[in-house]
């Protein structure tokens, strides 16, 4: 049986992750966003995209680098499928060959 | 022009098991991805000392893999509760802004959908189906195909996660193999989805630098919302388009 403190913990950790998801639908749904804010809301997907993949542009590998730069060129013309292929076989591929 | 032949009033044709059955479709590029870093959590929890029932019910319920691998890393007996929920919210802060973009595609849902769906957006989830929204403007985003992809990631989370709990320390590291890129991959075609030109991807480039600089300079998640807020406000500080 799980104790206390682990049901708990995993309870807690399930609540606020629900909030989180709640909150921004919550203050949105009933409201027409003003121009400004409808130019901010316009930008959200790009911004928490690029800042959750962040790490992977901040490495200093030169495997990790020339890796990131096929994956970047492979998206920039090739479906979903294929690109995550590339990408998955370029990294790892660099990492054991340099 | 798409838009211009949609008409709001008519039923989508697509029934909704076609509809589900093309977010599954939509969603095995992230399977692929995902299925090796959730035997790595599971057999990192195990180490730490979590059952495989513990494992299944923290991945199942949470259901944010980054927050979960925060959680492992810091877990101690007893299980500091406190610490746990505090880097839950500050690492699942960015569902807030996820959450407000997706609203205005699903204004035609009924209530409990909503509530049931947004318990499922991970990041996968919340950024295919704000592509597959933005591809039928007027229709809001398809209750089938956001079912299909909860569905398929979250089952294979929960899978994944306690069969990874179960074999423990035969699991190797999907960096090493590159499995890592596949999130990277995923995110950058998305992104070419979303790519409206230089001007309006000037906030995407602050955020991309803001969280690259706080990841070089301060340990620990910060650098998810650090980049993402440094971006907004670049948005809001550039002058509206005309």
């Amino acid at each position: 049986m799980p104790d206390s403190h682990t049901l708990l913990a995993i309870a807690a950790m399930a609540l606020v992750t629900y909030a989180t998801r709640l909150a921004g639908y919550v203050a949105l749904r009933d409201r027409t966003p003003s121009p400004r804010l409808a130019a901010v809301l316009q930008a959200v997907p790009g911004c928490v995209l690029l800042a959750v993949i962040a790490p992977a542009f901040a490495t200093g590998q030169l495997a990790d680098l020339l890796a990131l730069g096929i994956t970047l060129l492979a998206a920039s013309r090739a479906p979903m499928l294929p690109t995550v292929l590339i990408g998955v076989a370029a990294a790892g591929l660099l990492r054991h060959l340099l | 022009m798409e838009t211009l032949l949609m008409q709001p009033s008519v039923p989508p044709s697509a029934t909704l098991s076609q509809e589900f059955r093309r977010g599954v479709l939509a969603m095995l590029p992230v399977l692929l991805g995902a299925l090796p870093f959730a035997l790595l959590l599971g057999a990192a929890a195990a180490k730490k000392g979590l059952s495989p029932l513990e494992v299944g019910l923290l991945c199942g319920l949470n259901f944010a893999g980054s927050s979960e691998f925060v959680a492992v890393q810091l877990w101690q007996w007893p299980a500091p509760v406190l610490l746990i929920a505090a880097m839950t919210l500050l690492v699942n802060s960015r569902h807030a802004l996820m959450g407000a973009a997706l609203a205005p595609h699903l204004r035609l849902w009924r209530p409990s959908a909503v509530w049931a769906g947004l318990s499922c957006m991970a990041d996968e989830i919340w950024a295919l189906a704000l592509a597959e929204a933005a591809g039928r403007p007027g229709r809001g985003l398809s209750l089938g195909f956001y079912a299909g992809l909860a569905v398929a990631l979250r089952l294979t989370w929960i899978c994944g996660t306690v069969i990874g709990a179960s074999l423990g320390n035969a699991i190797g590291d999907p960096v090493e193999w590159g499995f890592d890129m596949a999130f990277t991959a995923i995110f950058l075609v998305l992104l070419r989805g979303l790519w409206r030109g230089w001007r309006a991807s000037l906030p995407w480039l602050v955020s991309l630098l803001a969280a690259v600089a706080v990841h070089l300079l301060v340990p620990g998640a910060w650098y998810v919302p650090a980049g993402a807020l440094a971006g907004l406000i670049a948005a809001a500080l550039l002058p509206l388009p005309v």
